[in-house]
């Protein structure tokens, strides 16, 4: 299956719950709802033409205005690869953990609840992970994130 | 250590003992600065550049300088590379770990003074002397091993010029 023929059969199997976004890149890039996170890799994993069997990262974006959760999903079995991601508020935000689709996720979705302040529902290690263990400055990804010995980079004129 | 920095202190009362705590602290420290055991304690990239020195071509061991894997066995910590806020409690783990007399180099500009992470890192120490005390400060990034040699050689005559009883 090459990415035109990805894209086809994606959108031909979620309709108008997948949106294409133009990127650029060679791999496919989608944008979905956040409530249809865990039903879609559910089906994206169990389909027998895509199995998607492999969870290679899940990243968090913080724009400033709202934050951006991005998957990058392959695979092994049948060579596809493809990134997609939804939007959340600024406010509390909230996904749902992917772990018992691929247990993988533990790890990432732990890191991104750190270091960005996004709550998972359903995960079962949430716990200090990557920061030092006395930690106590709050999530140091997020753009308007400070601390008191944290300098940021002097504007270059 | 108690009791070599109390020696001279004794012998000086006696005939001729001044000139036997001269020789004995050259002695020994001749023989430690020739022996400068260091720590394998490579962080970072600048570990890279350490492992260069080490190997054949600029060959640290000319100096007595072999590395040790146990804190307990070494007399230097050279700290070659980022040392990042969660890895401090382990460096000061390792330090105290030392047996007296004990040196510590800051190779790189991470350990100086965090180096190229200096601004918006929330993660680096900026500078291992907020944690341990330092000897020779090597700067660059990654300094080169001429740098890195110069430096031990400038803790060689540092430990030279010790006398026994300010051992510490
Ligand atoms: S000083 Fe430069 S080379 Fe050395 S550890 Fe830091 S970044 Fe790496």
């Amino acid at each position: 299956m090459n990415r035109d023929e990805l894209i086809k059969y994606l959108q031909d199997k979620f309709q108008d719950k997948l949106q294409l976004l133009d990127t650029g890149r060679a791999e496919p890039f989608f944008l979905i709802k956040p409530e249809f996170l865990v039903e879609f890799c559910r089906q994206i994993r169990d389909d027998v033409t895509l199995a998607i069997d492999y969870l290679c990262n899940i990243g968090a974006v913080d724009t400033g205005e709202r934050f951006e959760v991005v998957y990058n999903v392959a695979s092994v079995a049948k060579r596809l690869r493809f990134d997609f991601k939804f939007i959340l508020d600024y406010e509390n935000p909230k996904i749902d953990s992917v772990q018992e689709i691929w247990p993988g996720a533990n790890w990432h979705e732990r890191e991104i609840w750190e270091l960005f302040g996004i709550n998972i529902r359903n995960h079962n290690n949430l716990k200090r992970f990557l920061l030092p263990d006395d930690w106590d400055q709050g999530n140091p990804m997020r753009k308007n994130w400070d601390a008191p010995d944290f300098k940021r980079m002097p504007e270059v004129k | 250590m108690g009791l070599i920095k109390k020696l001279p202190v004794y012998l000086e009362k006696f005939p001729g003992g001044g000139l036997v705590t001269t020789s004995l602290n050259y002695v020994f420290s001749q023989s430690q600065a020739s022996s400068l055991w260091y720590l394998l304690f490579g962080t970072a990239c600048c570990a890279i550049e350490l492992m260069a020195t080490g190997a054949s071509r600029y060959d640290f061991d000319r100096l007595g300088m072999i590395f040790r894997a146990s804190p307990r066995q070494s007399d230097l910590i050279i700290a070659a590379g980022t040392i990042t806020k969660k890895m401090t409690p382990r460096l000061r783990l390792l330090y105290d770990q030392m047996a007296e007399p004990r040196y510590v180099i800051a190779m790189g500009g991470c350990t100086v003074g965090g180096g190229p992470f200096y601004y918006d890192s929330y993660a680096v120490e900026k500078g291992i002397d907020h944690i341990v005390p330092v000897d020779v400060y090597i700067p660059g990034c990654p300094p080169r091993p001429e740098s890195l040699l110069e430096g031990c050689l400038t803790l060689q005559k540092k430990v030279k010029k010790l006398k026994m009883e300010d051992w510490s």
